[in-house]
């Protein structure tokens, strides 16, 4: 015990702390930011409004009698965007005296005058109605569009939207808190990546080019330190990342979200998954799967410092595996985990074979350093 | 002279460096590559520029029209109905009749269809710059920036003069010659973009890499007492640093080499070289490309190639004087990497209505990444006429002073 | 007691120690060698840290690699280079190798005291290690070494960057640690083991040359060695004719200390052999080979 308390001080030192804290700080302004300064961002915030109220008024699911009611909202909303278009004289001398000729309206090919007007509800003046009105009409679209499956897709697609259809779980929530997590999380598993090779890289290496590896080796422990400091590595990495993520999703929580958690991410629009999780227990699918591939690069880290001679070939032969595993794998196995854009097992089948080309490759490199000669 | 050999020997002989070169290269092949599909359909502009110059003038626009007007002749020919254009004919075909026609009759619809699209873009070019207003623009991404007070102010009296810049392009034609269209290819993006930010990040990693190596190997060697105590002693110091340099050459001449040739071996700029970089078919965003200066192809390909090495020499310098404080190539590494990022970020930690907000963004790395928009006044918040020589010179300076003190701290520093 | 029983190092093609016999009773032992000749490969084989090739190495019987841990909590071993962290104190660095020792930590904290005192560390405890001297750090390595009261205790090279006072410590503490232990020395500074060694291992040609006693080591040239004057000018000529063992200025002559076999000369004396003759003697070649 305190061996691996030992080991654990070495790999969190001070100085490390700080350097990680300060790359941390660079990759949340660079990365994360922008997902939680500016969400709800824009016109995003009538469909985040829009979502928490149908949530509230329907639940979290919606069946005919209550898009009937739905229905009746927008209509009223109707009504009163009519009457405020009456109240102008502009609107009312174009001919806009209703919201259907003015939804109705050739916009495309409207003269700069008639347009102006048109960007002065929206941008000048920010008529509330009109973009509830406009995300309302998006999501009744939604609505119709419930029982179609698009013929582009594979067999199973297909059969899985079926299914979807079958069970009534329709895509109708506004999504903007979806994609919200999604880019947020996709981010954050950026930068606790960084941070996990950071930290861990040099674990190894280190003792090694010391010269501390003599003396260990010899002690009563002997060679077993190494499983130690694997082990240390790999509490080290549960550390950080259990850290950084606690940081991280005390920031997220100031995107206010939580009325969407029992949501289930099926039921969002245009997010159909193989599974049917709730969007809380998507967001802890997706900690774990953090937590997996953070699991799995500190391994991967450890044992390329058992390997190389030097820092700079660490770093060295680190790049195209971290930013390759950013390229093709990062966005399937965190955020589109459970996509049916992606196979269905695909995920699953990587996060095991990564755990067990990780582990035999540890196991090979322990039956190496008991055998090993030290010179 | 040997000592300099041999600390480059230190760089270039380690194996992480020549299996990353390789890495680095295949993976730059691999994108060219894979983005060449349209390769062919690009050299119609070399066809083009060989029958009617590089220049668009009325002459050479309605021999053009004319050919085309025989071509179409020939359409009728093949297809027996008479059209206006080649698009009427394949908006009307029907899916059934596509097996109809072989494929030399393909490729001479294809091929027609790509003169009346040049032709088309040349005929509206004036139409196009004329709705073109470059200080309404200038006021709009104010608005669009949020900015405000003395930035703004700053920001508009350049654009007054970008103005005048923009107008006297337009009154030269220097936007009337042939280019690849930019819309459909985006080919500027494409190289100066995709392929140069590939080149530039990769070798920056390397270049880091391997000076933080050269300039730490003493103490991570622990050859530190032996070294610093000979004859050359401290002064060993600065022959790492031309060393560091000189890898670095090394290394961004290699990815240059094989990615640009690469490129330039698919891609055929053979009769473009000297159309100029802000041709109106070099027009991929809203607003066209348009360089301070008379620049051609070809100049502006070296221009921005000299302009990523000196960068690239700048990082090796600001990274060795770094090592030298820090002694440690990993932590180096990192704080670089950190760093960069920090310096690109800068800008948007100042008050948008202050100088500051535009200063900051006189940085190397905002420079690196925005490296396709090098000395151009249609490039947004950095348009500045002066943002890259000034950039330069600054950053030039600064590492030169950073380097010395550095140098001059090591020379008197304590080494155990 | 240790049984080294055919043991052969190979490297690739490079043989570093070949068809080594040799057994250990308590005791200090001193292994003798001029660098390079495979002392570092023994001496790393029974600390289990590189194998043979061949052979096997016995403790009580047991193969040593068998024994793992039970073996190793037995064995003090300073290694001629040996690492250290910069920003720990000695004690914070013996309190480490404590733990892998599997001391506890009570029982460890007296032992380092007792050990900084014994290799005269006692004032720096809680100083760390970065602004510590060549000699202070080997004195560290010593007091690691005896962490753990070791039964068997390996030592590579442990007097460089002593001083002679503290060279003078260390041998008295040897002599009281081997009386009941088994030490093993591995130098090329003759006069470090040539008093207080049991038993001298030379080893030649990756082979193992003596073990026997220093008495009995010397009694192999035995009227061999001599002492003479001679003019500077003879020098050459001596040499080509006799093993100059060593030489020595003396008011415009010069002393030397050779070695003749076979028949003396009148103005030669003949002195008892030491060590060092016959380390200089046996190991002629490789000596002149690095010259």
């Amino acid at each position: 015990m305190r061996v691996l308390w030992n080991e654990l001080k070495k790999i969190l030192t001070w100085k490390m702390l700080i350097l990680l804290i300060f790359i941390n700080s660079v990759l949340y302004f660079l990365l994360i930011e922008f997902d939680i300064k500016h969400f709800p961002n824009g016109s995003h915030s009538y469909s985040y409004e829009m979502g928490i109220e149908m949530i509230e008024k329907y639940g979290t699911t919606m069946d005919d009698d209550e898009f009937i009611d739905f229905k009746r909202t927008y209509a009223h909303q109707v009504e009163d965007a009519t009457q405020y278009l009456q109240s102008r004289e502009e609107f009312v001398e174009e001919g806009l005296d209703t919201y259907e000729k003015f939804l109705a309206y050739d916009w495309w090919n409207a003269s700069e005058e008639i347009y102006a007007l048109r960007s002065n509800v929206f941008f000048e003046e920010k008529v509330e109605l009109f973009w509830e009105l406009q995300e309302r009409e998006r999501l009744l679209k939604f609505y119709e569009m419930k029982d179609v499956v698009p013929d582009v897709l594979s067999k199973k697609k297909k059969q899985r939207l079926e299914e979807l259809i079958a069970q009534e779980k329709f895509g109708i929530y506004p999504e903007v808190v979806m994609m919200n997590f999604k880019t947020f999380i996709a981010n954050v598993g950026i930068a606790i990546l960084f941070s996990v090779v950071l930290v861990i890289s040099p674990a190894i290496l280190k003792d090694r080019s010391r010269q501390l590896v003599a003396i260990q080796y010899t002690t009563k422990k002997g060679r077993n330190l190494f499983k130690t400091k694997i082990l240390a590595g790999i509490i080290a990495t549960f550390i950080v990342i259990t850290a950084l993520l606690a940081v991280y999703f005390s920031l997220y929580s100031l995107n206010n979200t939580s009325m969407y958690f029992d949501v289930r991410v099926n039921t969002f629009i245009a997010n159909e998954s193989w599974f049917d999780p709730t969007f809380f227990q998507f967001i802890l699918l997706c900690i774990a799967g953090i937590y997996i591939i953070g699991l799995v690069l500190g391994l991967l880290s450890m044992a390329f410092s058992t390997l190389v001679p030097n820092m700079v070939s660490l770093i060295g032969i680190q790049i195209p595996f971290v930013v390759g595993f950013l390229i093709i794998g990062l966005y399937p196995l965190l955020p589109e985990m459970i996509s049916i854009w992606h196979p269905k097992w695909l995920s699953m089948i990587s996060y095991c074979a990564m755990i067990i080309i990780v582990i035999i490759f540890t196991a090979i490199l322990w039956k190496r350093e008991k055998k090993l000669d030290i010179l | 002279m040997r000592i300099f050999i041999n600390e480059c020997k230190k760089a270039l002989t380690s194996p992480i460096l020549i299996t990353l070169l390789i890495v680095f290269s295949a993976f730059n092949i691999f994108i060219i590559v894979s983005s060449s599909d349209h390769k062919e359909e690009l050299k119609i502009v070399n066809e083009i520029i060989d029958k009617y110059g590089r220049e668009i003038t009325d002459d050479s626009l309605k021999q053009f029209e004319k050919d085309i007007q025989s071509d179409l002749l020939g359409l009728t020919e093949i297809t027996g109905k008479q059209f206006e254009s080649i698009y009427d004919f394949l908006d009307g075909l029907r899916f059934e009749e596509q097996e109809q026609y072989s494929d030399r009759d393909w490729e001479f619809f294809n091929s027609l269809q790509l003169k009346e699209m040049y032709f088309g873009m040349a005929n509206s070019i004036d139409a196009s710059y004329a709705e073109i207003d470059v200080q309404d623009g200038a006021r709009g991404d104010l608005k669009g920036y949020g900015i405000s007070g003395k930035a703004a102010e700053t920001y508009l009296r350049e654009n007054e003069e970008f103005a005048e810049r923009f107008n006297e392009m337009v009154d030269n034609e220097e936007h009337k010659e042939w280019f690849f269209a930019g819309k459909p290819y985006f080919m500027h993006s494409f190289l100066f973009k995709t392929v140069f930010l590939h080149i530039t990040i990769e070798s920056l990693l390397l270049i880091v890499l391997m000076t933080a190596l050269i300039t730490t190997y003493e103490f991570e060697n622990r050859t530190q007492l032996l070294t610093y105590s000979t004859h050359r002693g401290r002064k060993l110091m600065k022959d790492k640093l031309a060393a560091s340099l000189a890898v670095s050459t090394v290394i961004s001449l290699f990815l240059f080499t094989i990615t640009l040739g690469t490129y330039f071996f698919l891609f055929d700029y053979s009769h473009v070289w000297k159309t100029s970089i802000s041709s109106a078919f070099n027009w991929e965003n809203p607003f066209p490309y348009v360089t301070w200066w008379d620049l051609s192809v070809g100049e502006f390909l070296v221009a921005v190639v000299v302009l990523v090495f000196i960068i690239q020499l700048l990082f090796s310098g600001l990274t060795f004087a770094l090592a030298v404080i820090v002694k440690n190539s990993y932590t180096t590494f990192f704080l670089v990497a950190a760093l960069f990022i920090l310096a690109w970020l800068l800008p948007t930690f100042m008050p948008k209505s202050s100088n500051l907000f535009i200063v900051t963004s006189y940085t190397l790395s905002t420079l690196t990444m925005a490296v396709s928009q090098s000395f151009m006044g249609s490039s947004g918040l950095i348009l500045f006429k002066n943002f890259e020589w000034m950039t330069i010179s600054c950053w030039t300076i600064i590492t030169i002073v950073f380097c010395t003190i550095t140098y001059k701290r090591f020379r008197k520093m304590d080494i155990q | 007691m240790i049984v080294v029983k055919d043991v052969s190092k190979q490297y690739g093609d490079f043989t570093a120690l070949q068809n080594v016999d040799l057994e250990f009773g308590n005791g200090l032992y001193g292994l003798l060698a001029p660098n390079g000749a495979g002392k570092t490969t023994l001496i790393k084989m029974l600390a289990t840290l590189i194998s043979p090739t061949k052979g096997e190495i016995f403790y009580n019987g047991k193969n040593i690699n068998d024994m793992d841990d039970q073996y190793r909590e037995r064995l003090g071993y300073l290694p001629q280079q040996f690492g250290y962290y910069k920003n720990y104190s000695p004690k914070q660095y013996l309190l480490y190798l404590a733990a892998l020792k599997g001391i506890g930590k009570k029982e460890a904290l007296n032992k380092i005291d007792e050990l900084l005192e014994k290799v005269a560390l006692s004032d720096v405890v809680n100083k760390k290690m970065k602004k510590f001297s060549g000699g202070m750090i080997q004195r560290v390595g010593i007091a690691q070494a005896l962490l753990n009261d070791p039964e068997i205790l390996i030592l590579d090279e442990p007097t460089a960057g002593l001083d002679p006072k503290e060279r003078a410590r260390f041998r008295h503490l040897l002599t009281d640690l081997a009386r009941d232990r088994l030490v093993i020395i591995s130098t090329h500074i003759v006069s470090d083991i040539e008093s207080i060694a049991n038993e001298i291992i030379m080893i030649r040609n990756k082979q193992l040359l003596y073990k026997d006693s220093v008495a009995d080591i010397c009694a192999t040239l035995n009227g061999c060695v001599f002492e003479t004057t001679i003019d500077y000018g003879q020098l050459e000529d001596f040499r080509k004719n006799n093993i100059l063992l060593s030489e020595k200025q003396e008011y415009g002559q010069m002393t030397v200390r050779f070695i003749h076999k076979g028949n003396s000369e009148d103005e030669w004396t003949s002195v008892p052999p030491q060590l060092e003759d016959v380390f200089l003697y046996e190991y002629r070649d490789e000596l002149e080979g690095e010259n």
